[in-house]
């Protein structure tokens, strides 16, 4: 810049600074003159002292410094040791416990009617006649089959002994005192098992089509437990159906249906399988129809297998109850193996190596 | 003297006319925002009109108390107009702001051409 000054003819760098200058200051004085324009627009139109609060109202939102409170001068947890007043119970209960309660206590909310409506279902079936069971069927309004609407339920009851969940409602129903007079026995039932003898003949094969239902020797109760419960193994399971009702129960010999996978093709396992599931949904009367059936359709392939389908048979009709029960053991095994995957497993033969869960997994799919 | 001024007129003409003069002017504006020049001005507005009294404030009044400490000037050192000594004394714009503004200005080859034909101007004087 100023070597392209010393080349100008005449011009010293001093003016040439001076008149920069110049400019300078004249830009100056108009942003002075354009800001005391702007302040006395300000002034006259009422706005200019719009963004200044008077000291008063400083003095109110000042920052608090002192311990126990926040810069605000709230008490942080001022709240946290109240007791609240429920309307309902008029119990004194916790501040944050409060919403929980209320919604417990007046039966709104999402918890509060599926635990009613458990309580229900499992009141309906702790009743011993059968018209207690239909009014369950009305109640429960499924499109579902007669049969696996019970099972549903019951499913679902079963399920709750063994979750956490239970002692805690149990803890929350506390208001409502009339009901836990009724709950606690059911609960006590629940756990320990239904006792066989107070049970009807249509009650215990409705049981025994959806629970475990094995015989416990200390407490000569029924277990109530889903049909693959670890505890008991199918033979158990055998044994009790065979060894209690007459002509009925007899889920497990559905299963035997499906036989061994020896031999089997895979396309006749899926028809048996089409087969099982027509079995198991039609629980009227799992006895002879669907023996005969699945007696007729395993003839083709199970020439070897013979055993099992009288074994169907006698289990049908619940005379030869021991041999069905030796030929149910490999057969639960085998239809556990079909399930998977057909072909394989020789070895599912025996009967010490049996799965019990596979089995009425296939069986519960079915429903 | 009248040369000068005929110059300075001359040469703010022909800013106008390229449109530099708006330009700088508003680089200028920014940059006086930027270093808190324009607050530091505003508050003292504040006195002056907190002093003469919310209705009666006039522009001239703003003008005359405002403008030459926006230009670093004293009254009392008005007598100090050459424009060096402006640079030196100004204690409202800081001097980073000047410097940037006078660079500006002082790269404009047109200023050397403006600078020629003023002398063309002036010479016949």
């Amino acid at each position: 810049m100023k070597m392209e000054a010393m080349s100008l003819s005449g011009l010293d760098n001093t003016k040439l600074e001076a008149l920069a200058h110049d400019i300078y200051s004249d830009l100056v004085e108009d942003a002075c003159l354009g800001l005391c324009f702007e302040v006395h627009r300000a002034v006259k139109q009422g706005y200019f002292f719009l963004d200044e609060t008077d000291q008063d109202s400083m003095k109110d939102f000042e920052i608090v410094d002192q311990p126990g409170v926040d810069i605000f001068g709230q008490v942080y947890n001022q709240w946290k040791n109240k007791e609240c007043v429920c309307p309902n119970c008029s119990r004194s209960i916790a501040a944050s416990r409060f919403a929980p309660h209320l919604e417990k206590c007046l039966g709104m909310g999402r918890n509060s009617s599926r635990i009613a409506n458990r309580r229900i279902a499992s009141s309906n079936n702790m009743s011993k006649s059968e018209s207690d069971q239909e009014d369950n069927d009305d109640i429960n309004d499924n499109d579902w089959s007669y049969g696996s609407e019970k099972k549903a339920k019951k499913r679902k009851s079963d399920k709750n002994p063994n979750s956490p969940r239970r002692s805690k409602s149990l803890k929350h129903k506390n208001g409502e005192l009339n009901n836990n007079v009724n709950t606690d026995p059911y609960k006590y039932n629940y756990n320990s098992g239904i006792s066989y003898e107070t049970l009807g003949p249509e009650e215990l094969r409705s049981l025994l089509t959806t629970q475990c239902g094995v015989i416990s020797e200390h407490t000569k109760k029924m277990c109530t437990r889903s049909l693959r419960c670890p505890q008991h193994t199918d033979e158990q399971r055998r044994t009790v159906r065979v060894f209690l009702p007459g002509p009925s129960a007899s889920t497990l010999p559905d299963v035997d249906a499906v036989v061994e996978s020896d031999g089997y093709d895979v396309s006749d396992g899926q028809a048996l399988m089409n087969r099982l599931q027509w079995d198991g949904s039609s629980d009227i009367s799992p006895s002879d129809s669907a023996s005969s059936k699945a007696s007729t359709n395993n003839s083709d392939s199970k020439k070897p297998k013979k055993k099992k389908k009288p074994s169907l048979g006698l289990s049908s009709s619940g005379t030869g109850g021991t041999g069905g029960g030796t030929g149910g053991g490999p057969g639960t095994a085998g239809s556990g193996s079909s399930s998977q995957g057909v072909l394989s497993l020789p070895s599912r033969k025996k009967k010490p190596k049996l799965p019990a869960p596979p089995t009425p997994s296939i069986y519960d799919d079915m429903n | 003297m009248s040369k000068d001024l005929q110059m300075r007129a001359a040469i703010n003409q022909k800013l106008i006319e390229m449109g530099e003069r708006e330009r700088l002017k508003e680089l200028l504006r920014a940059k006086l925002i930027e270093c808190g020049w324009k607050d530091q001005l505003k508050a003292h507005c504040k006195d002056v009109i907190k002093e003469k009294g919310l209705e009666h404030v006039t522009v001239e009044d703003l003008v005359a108390e405002i403008t030459p400490k926006g230009r670093g000037i004293h009254r009392s050192n008005l007598k100090i107009l050459v424009p060096v000594l402006v640079v030196h004394h100004s204690y409202m714009v800081s001097g980073c702001v000047e410097a940037s503004l006078l660079q500006q200005i002082n790269y404009y080859d047109n200023i050397i051409t403006l600078l020629q034909l003023s002398s063309f101007i002036s010479d016949p004087h």
